[in-house]
């Protein structure tokens, strides 16, 4: 097998009518050109045409976009909302941290008037949100927890003890069997190990 | 002069020994020839990834300029009324380390740096997709380790690849070239000396420096920067010849920018 | 998930392998990080050097310059350290004027100069109450990854050694400065202070030479600074929680080893330096 070729911002990779543009490319004039410095990967995806897409180490910089899954951390609450940052889009690690904002109305589908933040979330816990909306100049990142699959994932109790879910708004302290209230994620099988 | 409390204060004032160099003694400045031709650039050493807390970095070296450049984000632009809802932000620091010219500099950032990164700026933009951005903003850091002329074309080029070394999505990479006219003898790639030699003797027609940022695929020029008296033919023909210059560099960005790649990461199962 | 938990959860995940008595990236407790010299290589500054320990990079360049020396000191000179913290090398540091880590650390290197009596000062002065030489060490960060202090004092200790200043004399007719750059001399440098960082852990771990992010889940840093005859020159640990002293002398006693490698590695490239000359 050839080595794989390589490419930088700006290379002509090819005409429109051999390819579909991917990701890490742009069409223009007909043609598609690389935006990265990468491999040139050419895949068949059932199409009729090839997708051509340059890829790198890490997939291209991420922004947490409308609908993308979420892992953050809780930095603060009151009765309105929760302030979060962002770590994760998907399985990519962000390298500079974003704020976001989980509105009380946000945690939880049902109910939605009976949702106490304080109930649902403490600073310091690892939550699995979606994102909502950009926000707008004035704000932050809107996410929202309003599935079963979304929620607390990782909550420490006041003694300090990483805690086990118990139901979907409850979970308990393994050292002091105290039980504290979150809106809890159901545990997905491949989080597991974490 | 403001009063400085956040440094280690020196004696209120001191001069550079080189004022009191006896007249005799002077060093001549070094001419070209034999060394290169006018019209040859200095051969340049760049390399990518070198700062490991940044996202993309890029060091680059051409004569005795030495120019390092980071670049960090996207990220979220820390105040409010300054975020645009569809597109990113550029941002550049354009900065002379305090030993890196002849006479020692402030640490302040001088008049001529806020320039300098304003150029920048203007030269890089139109290369990168800011539009793949939205509501964040992408930090260029460039320092000047050691000036010998033609800081600005070499920071263009480094700060281009530092940024394509950090995945930052690029319609093309961005190369800079500059050249020093002097009467009819025009100076690709000019050092520090050749830089200075024109304004020693003195106010002369044809005479200036030009800048010139390309983005090399597009054909496109994304910078131009002029100073000095040019007569309309000459500064055609700087322009052209800058031009030229820049294509000289393409073979080596591309080079170093596809060996990072290469050390970054294995090629991906097809 | 291991990556997920270090991000999510980075002091448990430093924890859990300090337990085991190794350190994420792979190193013993009492490791340095491989630490390499550069000298000479600003060729616009009198005298440079750049350190790397591990990716942590500091760069110095000196400019000598003439002045008359101090009022209350006629015979001595001036060195004016700077440490400068610029945005380029992390993306914890804005840019403008200096933060408190970096005026921090420019007084921590004045004091070391000063304490350590690394080179004499009387050296510097070329006509009593006249003139004098002021020495700018510049020294800049290019890649933040912790233990900055232990870098700072290598590069300038490095850098003070590289340099060379012209010869100067006074015409004593016309009473004024003439310099000669083609006759150049070394300084003295009479002492080899070296530091060592340490980060504490849980109040009793103590491990050395720390990256950033241990420096920032450390509960205290210390940094002692001894020469080459093992005597202490600065011992500094800005708060943080409280140490034995049975801890600070085991401290102490890596510091010496410390210094021993680090003086070797600078004479070694100083001295490759002068022979390739």
């Amino acid at each position: 097998m050839s080595p794989m070729k390589l490419c930088v911002p700006g290379e002509r990779l090819c005409s429109t009518e051999d390819c579909i543009p991917g990701t890490g490319t742009d069409l223009r004039h007909g043609y598609i050109f690389a935006t990265l410095a990468g491999y040139v990967l050419r895949k068949n995806e059932g199409e009729e045409l090839p997708v051509i897409s340059v890829v790198r180490e890490t997939e291209a910089q991420l922004l947490p976009d409308v609908g993308a899954i979420v892992t953050c951390k809780v930095t603060s609450i009151n009765p309105r909302f929760a302030k979060v940052h962002i770590l994760y889009v998907g399985s990519t690690p962000l390298k500079d941290r974003f704020r976001g904002t989980i509105r009380r109305e946000d945690v939880r589908a049902t109910e939605k008037d009976k949702v106490e933040t304080y109930k649902s979330f403490r600073p310091g816990d690892i939550v699995l949100a979606k994102v909502i909306s950009l926000g707008d100049v004035q704000s932050n990142y809107l996410l929202t927890t309003a599935e079963n699959e979304l929620g607390v994932v990782v909550a420490h109790s006041e003694a300090g003890a990483q805690m086990v879910p118990i139901s979907w708004c409850e979970m308990q302290c393994p050292r002091t069997h105290a039980k504290e209230f979150r809106k809890v994620a159901r545990v997905q099988p491949e989080y597991l190990q974490a | 002069m403001p009063f400085d409390t956040r440094r280690i204060r020196g004696p209120e004032e001191s001069q550079s020994p080189l004022l009191f160099l006896s007249p005799d003694k002077v060093p001549e400045a070094s001419s070209r020839q034999g060394v290169r031709g006018n019209g040859d650039v200095r051969p340049v050493f760049a390399r990518c990834g070198l700062v490991s807390q940044a996202k993309g970095s890029a060091y680059l070296e051409a004569g005795n300029t030495k120019i390092i450049c980071s670049v960090y984000g996207p990220r979220e632009i820390e105040r409010k009324d300054e975020t645009d809802m569809k597109t990113g932000r550029l941002v550049c620091d354009f900065r002379l380390a305090p030993f890196s010219c002849m006479k020692r500099g402030a640490w302040i950032q001088g008049s001529e740096e806020r320039d300098l990164s304003a150029t920048l700026l203007e030269s890089l933009q139109p290369g990168v997709c800011l539009h793949r951005y939205p509501r964040s903003q992408i930090e260029v850091n460039v320092i000047v380790l050691e000036n010998d002329g033609s800081i600005l074309a070499h920071a263009v080029t480094c700060a281009s690849m530092a940024l394509a070394d950090g995945g930052i999505e690029m319609y093309d990479v961005v190369l800079g070239c500059a050249l020093g006219q002097n009467g009819n003898t025009c100076l690709v790639d000019p050092s520090h000396s050749e830089e200075c030699g024109s304004w020693h003797e003195g106010y002369g027609e044809n005479r200036g420096c030009v800048t010139v940022a390309l983005l090399p695929n597009l054909n496109q020029v994304s910078g131009l920067n002029a100073d000095g008296e040019m007569r309309e033919d000459t500064l055609t023909d700087a322009v052209r010849t800058c031009l030229d210059g820049c294509h000289k560099l393409y073979p080596v960005v591309q080079q170093a920018l596809t060996r990072a790649v290469k050390r970054k990461a294995p090629p991906p199962e097809k | 998930m291991a990556a997920g938990f270090k991000t999510a959860e980075p002091l448990e995940y430093h924890r859990s392998f300090l337990k085991e008595n190794c350190r994420p990236d792979g190193r013993e407790l009492g490791e340095f990080r491989p630490t390499t010299l550069n000298i000479s290589s600003i060729s616009t500054a009198d005298g440079s050097a750049m350190v790397k320990i591990g990716n942590t990079t500091v760069i110095c360049g000196i400019k000598a310059e003439l002045t008359t020396p101090p009022s209350d000191a006629p015979n001595k000179g001036y060195i004016v350290p700077n440490v400068d913290l610029p945005p380029l090398c992390s993306s914890r540091f804005r840019a403008g004027p200096p933060g408190e880590q970096a005026q921090a650390a420019s007084q921590f290197i004045a004091d070391v100069i000063e304490s350590s009596d690394l080179i004499n000062m009387e050296e510097l002065c070329i006509e009593k109450a006249k003139l004098c030489w002021v020495l700018y060490c510049d020294i800049m960060c290019l890649d933040y990854d912790g233990n900055l202090l232990d870098a700072c004092i290598i590069v300038l200790l490095a850098a003070l050694k590289n340099a060379q200043l012209p010869e100067v004399t006074v015409n004593k007719e016309t009473d004024l400065a003439e310099v000669d750059i083609q006759k150049k001399r070394r300084l003295k440098i009479s002492r080899h202070p070296v530091g060592s960082s340490f980060a504490v852990f849980d109040d009793s771990i103590i491990i050395v030479d720390p990256t950033a992010e241990e420096e920032s889940l450390s509960t205290a840093l210390m940094t002692v600074v001894t020469d080459e005859e093992d005597r202490l020159c600065a011992v500094h640990k800005p708060g943080g929680t409280s140490l034995s002293g049975e801890k600070l002398q085991h401290c102490i006693n890596r510091a010496i080893t410390r210094n021993k490698e680090i003086s070797k590695l600078v004479d070694k490239v100083i001295g490759s330096m002068k022979a390739t000359k």
